[in-house]
């Protein structure tokens, strides 16, 4: 009996590291590279039609044009690294791209969507399911940043999008899996996972390429039609 | 009895496990979470925040190289803003930028949130509208050598926990006002101590500039930041450039006669 009381009180104290501590961390600078992204053909609701394509294309070429922020989903696939820092009550995403901040926060809900403005990249709550960080966003405003979604299809304000972040290869490798569910633009939950590799250990981070909505040449080069 | 001894030992090692995730360890502040800047002297107005803070004592060199940057920052900025001093008419608006959304940041924060997160290798602080965040490495690196190194908004940061405090060391910034009166190049030091309130509501960050090309005595002041509820979420600051009221601050409406 006391072998079993010291045993359990032994395994107790080992437990007894922070909450960030206990689950993986996924902290880091990640990177795509050009056989990182794993991206099925989406299956389109019957409403999306080529006109509502182009329009939507439009669109996003006016806000790349714009330099507007780009939000979902296009900021995670930023062509440089992204910095991911795991905290206690949230995690940060920072990209090196046009693009603001994502904030997962370990809440059990959502922020109040009557008085939660919409944002490019919503409003996102995170939680752990064994090595799996899961992500849950909702609360996107459709007519900002880029809207195109990898494989098909384009965010709305009432898209909805799961993530699920595990780390693979010795943490090396940060795969995530999108799974974007709107029934205004997809007949079925459409998937499609990235493969992150982590950038080495002294990577510094570096300010964003710059982005100039007044430079004439860059806007004559991206309204060639 | 030897059963009641197994379960206290249990319950205080339980008890213990759930203080520990609850709290981070006691030389770490917690800093993590949205801050706002708040103005503790009651100076109503941006520029009265720093109206009390002691001025920088500058060498003669520097005074040089502010007086030339004032002299620059005085001059219109846009054409269209020759006359800032001239009252507007209905549906005229006092253009207050050129409708970049592009702004580069800095080391203190602005008039919109802050919010910071702690991991075991950085410290990172971005902020809700454009600019470029702090990222605060807390690995054990060294500076980089200024000679290899491009300056920005917010320079190089490297961060130790020290006796409570984030203590933040940054080189490398653009040339520049500093708050109160002072002036950096990229070879000043700045030096910054972040302390959060016993009751973890209040944070007060030191700011101290160090650059004996610059400075004849360091100079130092405070900013105070206030924990936002527990709940609230970091808005977005959107901004288009290609919306003409990104231009504009105050248009005057038509006017009763």
């Amino acid at each position: 009996m006391r072998r079993a009381a010291w045993i359990l009180f032994a395994v107790v104290l080992m437990l007894r590291e922070p909450s960030a501590q206990g689950s993986p961390d996924i902290s880091g600078f990640w990177e795509l590279s050009f056989d990182s992204r794993h991206v099925p053909t989406a299956s389109l609701a019957p409403a999306v039609t080529p006109a509502v394509l182009a329009k939507q294309a439009d669109q996003d070429g006016s806000a790349i044009r714009w330099c507007n922020f780009l939000g979902l989903p296009m900021a995670m696939d930023s062509p440089r690294p992204i910095n991911i820092r795991q905290g206690r009550r949230e995690i940060v995403i920072n990209f090196e791209t046009v693009a603001t901040p994502r904030h997962l926060y370990f809440r059990s809900a959502h922020a109040n969507m009557d008085v939660f403005d919409p944002t490019s990249n919503g409003d996102s709550i995170a939680r752990w399911e064994g090595d799996t960080l899961v992500v849950d966003t909702i609360g996107f405003d459709g007519a900002k940043g880029v809207t195109a979604i990898p494989g098909g299809g384009y965010r709305t304000s009432d898209s909805h999008l799961i993530e699920r972040y595990r780390l693979m290869s010795g943490g090396t490798v940060l795969s995530v899996t999108f799974t974007w569910e709107d029934p205004r633009v997809f007949r079925t939950p459409h998937s499609y996972e990235f493969r992150y590799v982590r950038a080495p250990r002294l990577y510094e981070a570096q300010p964003p390429l710059a982005c100039n909505p007044f430079d004439e040449a860059r806007a004559a080069f991206l309204e060639v039609p | 009895m030897r059963i009641a001894r197994v379960i206290t030992l249990l319950s205080l090692a339980f008890a213990t496990t759930l203080a520990a995730q609850q709290q981070p360890a006691a030389s770490v502040p917690d800093l993590e979470g949205g801050w706002v800047r708040v103005d503790v002297e009651g100076s109503g107005n941006f520029t009265g925040l720093a109206a009390k803070f002691p001025r920088a004592v500058l060498t003669p060199a520097a005074q040089a190289a502010a007086a030339e940057q004032a002299k620059r920052a005085a001059q219109p900025r846009f054409d269209f803003a020759r006359d800032p001093s001239r009252p507007k008419g209905a549906g005229e608006g006092y253009v207050v930028t050129d409708g970049n959304c592009s702004l580069p940041g800095g080391v203190e924060p602005n008039s919109a949130a802050f919010h910071v997160v702690q991991s075991q290798e950085q410290v990172l602080i971005v902020r809700e509208n454009p600019g470029l965040p702090r990222t605060i490495y807390m690995d054990g690196r060294a500076h980089p050598d200024l000679s290899r190194w491009t300056p920005t908004a917010v320079g190089h940061s490297t961060g130790r926990y020290e006796a409570g405090a984030l203590v933040v060391e940054t080189i490398g910034l653009t040339s520049g006002n500093v708050t109160a009166g002072g002036w950096r190049a990229p070879e000043t030091r700045l030096t910054e101590r972040y302390r959060v309130s016993p009751d973890g509501r209040r944070l007060t960050i030191a700011y101290t500039w160090a650059d004996p090309k610059i400075y004849v005595k360091p100079h130092t002041y405070e900013i105070v930041a206030e924990r936002t509820p527990p709940g609230s979420w970091a808005f977005e600051s959107w901004c288009d450039s290609s919306d003409p009221s990104q231009r504009l601050s105050i248009v005057p409406p038509p006017q009763n006669k």
